[in-house]
């Protein structure tokens, strides 16, 4: 299963059984800036895919009120043993795949040793990047789509956005260091 | 014009006879109601900086300016005149009393007692920790100690206030506490400039700057227009 937003989907159903429309409006609050999809079509699908997969069941949701009574109950899912493991096994792959990115942006500046001003240039870019970007700010109370108090999961993304952030940084000033030093030497081996 | 602008700092400090820049051509605005963060690694000079900010060291070059007019010319400080300052840790007598701590600075502009108490009650009522007030200094904890002080500064109602890594030493879980009042604080029209060594300071910053070999990276000017709040800040009754 490769579509992050089949895993996705499934770690909202391990966060907490549910039931489409809901887990629709879940993921577009925590996800939709990062993996937009649209339609809530798309968790449908996705709902499908992990029940075949056997990685969530469904289960009956007894009916409550006498609003409820005489309509059909809604398919709830929750996870299933062989799910949370998928899942855990998935999030370990993708934390690695973060490490290889970073690792290969770093070497691909790696070889702007014969213009150096350029890498001090991208290095530039990169900083004021990571500066303007919001996605370490503090989860708050929010009105989206309804009230929504923070979970564990947004407090999770503010402080790891702000200690990569840092992490970025202190990175930046030791490459700045390394061109800049080539950028001095560059006259004396003309 | 911004509230607080500082305009091609240079500085340096000698250090067992050496002289090292500390600040080069550092410039930076702040405005009404911004937060600003200034994130930098240890020893880069982020706490000059902030101390130059304030009026508390002055530049070797360049100039500082409050409401347009340079605090060197002034013949001192803004401090407590409209300028705020947090330093690391606990400030004053750490065998002293929290209230006493914060209604100090009043006490010593010729503020009554009892009006000096009220207000400082009142500041230590809008951090939070109005509970602590009988306490010691040396009793409080980091994050404590950080919210006294902001109390104590907030008490002279300063139109701009500059906290020295308000997060450090604090407990992990307890630091998003602190940033939200500082932005609780912006929201209210007070301009406040924060260093940062543990990203925690960026979180909720207007804009985020860095500090690396003295020069200082970022937009250093306001990205909007100067808030107008919907009260005049003189005549606000809270603190």
């Amino acid at each position: 299963m490769r579509s992050p937003v089949n895993w996705t989907v499934l770690g909202l159903v391990i966060e907490r059984s549910s039931y489409g429309w809901e887990l629709w409006t879940r993921f577009e609050r925590l996800y939709g800036d990062v993996l937009p999809i649209g339609s809530e079509s798309n968790v449908y699908g996705a709902l499908d895919a992990l029940r075949d997969r056997g990685m969530i069941e469904e289960v009956r949701e007894p009916r409550t009120g006498a609003s409820g009574a005489g309509r059909q109950p809604k398919p709830h899912y929750r996870a299933t043993a062989e799910g949370l493991e998928a899942y855990a096994a998935w999030v370990i792959a993708q934390a690695r795949e973060h490490n290889r990115r970073s690792f290969l942006f770093a070497r691909q500046l790696g070889a702007l040793a014969q213009a150096p001003e350029t890498a001090l240039g991208i290095l530039e870019r990169y900083e004021q990047a990571c500066l303007d970007d919001k996605g370490a700010r503090i989860p708050t109370v929010s009105e989206f789509p309804a009230r929504v108090v923070p979970g564990l999961a947004d407090r999770l993304a503010s402080a790891y956005g702000r200690n990569v952030m840092v992490a970025t940084f202190g990175w930046i000033d030791y490459a700045r260091h390394e061109f800049m030093a080539l950028v001095s030497e560059k006259p004396r081996s003309r | 014009m911004s509230l607080l602008e500082l305009r091609a700092v240079g500085k340096a400090h000698v250090r067992r006879s050496r002289r090292i820049q500390v600040l080069r051509d550092v410039s930076l605005e702040v405005d009404v109601g911004e937060l600003v963060a200034v994130w930098g690694a240890r020893r880069s000079g982020r706490s000059t900086l902030l101390a130059v900010a304030a009026g508390i060291e002055p530049p070797d070059s360049g100039a500082v300016l409050f409401e347009g007019k340079d605090l060197t010319a002034r013949g001192g400080t803004a401090l407590g005149d409209g300028v705020g300052y947090c330093h690391q840790g606990v400030g004053g007598a750490s065998g002293r009393r929290v209230i006493d701590n914060v209604r100090a600075g009043l006490l010593a502009r010729g503020v009554s007692v009892p009006a000096a108490h009220s207000r400082a009650h009142e500041a230590l009522q809008r951090v939070g920790v109005e509970r602590l007030g009988d306490l010691i200094l040396g009793d409080l904890d980091a994050a404590e100690a950080v919210l006294v002080a902001i109390a104590g500064a907030l008490v002279l109602r300063p139109r701009v206030l500059v906290i020295d890594e308000p997060t450090k030493g604090v407990d992990l879980l307890e630091r998003d506490e602190i940033v939200l009042l500082l932005r609780s604080l912006a929201n209210e029209g007070i301009a406040i400039l924060v260093s940062d060594g543990d990203g925690s300071g960026l979180s909720d910053a207007d804009r985020a700057l860095t500090l690396t070999g003295g020069e200082l990276r970022g937009r250093r000017t306001p990205e909007m227009g100067a808030l107008v709040p919907m009260r005049r800040l003189g005549k606000r009754k809270a603190v």
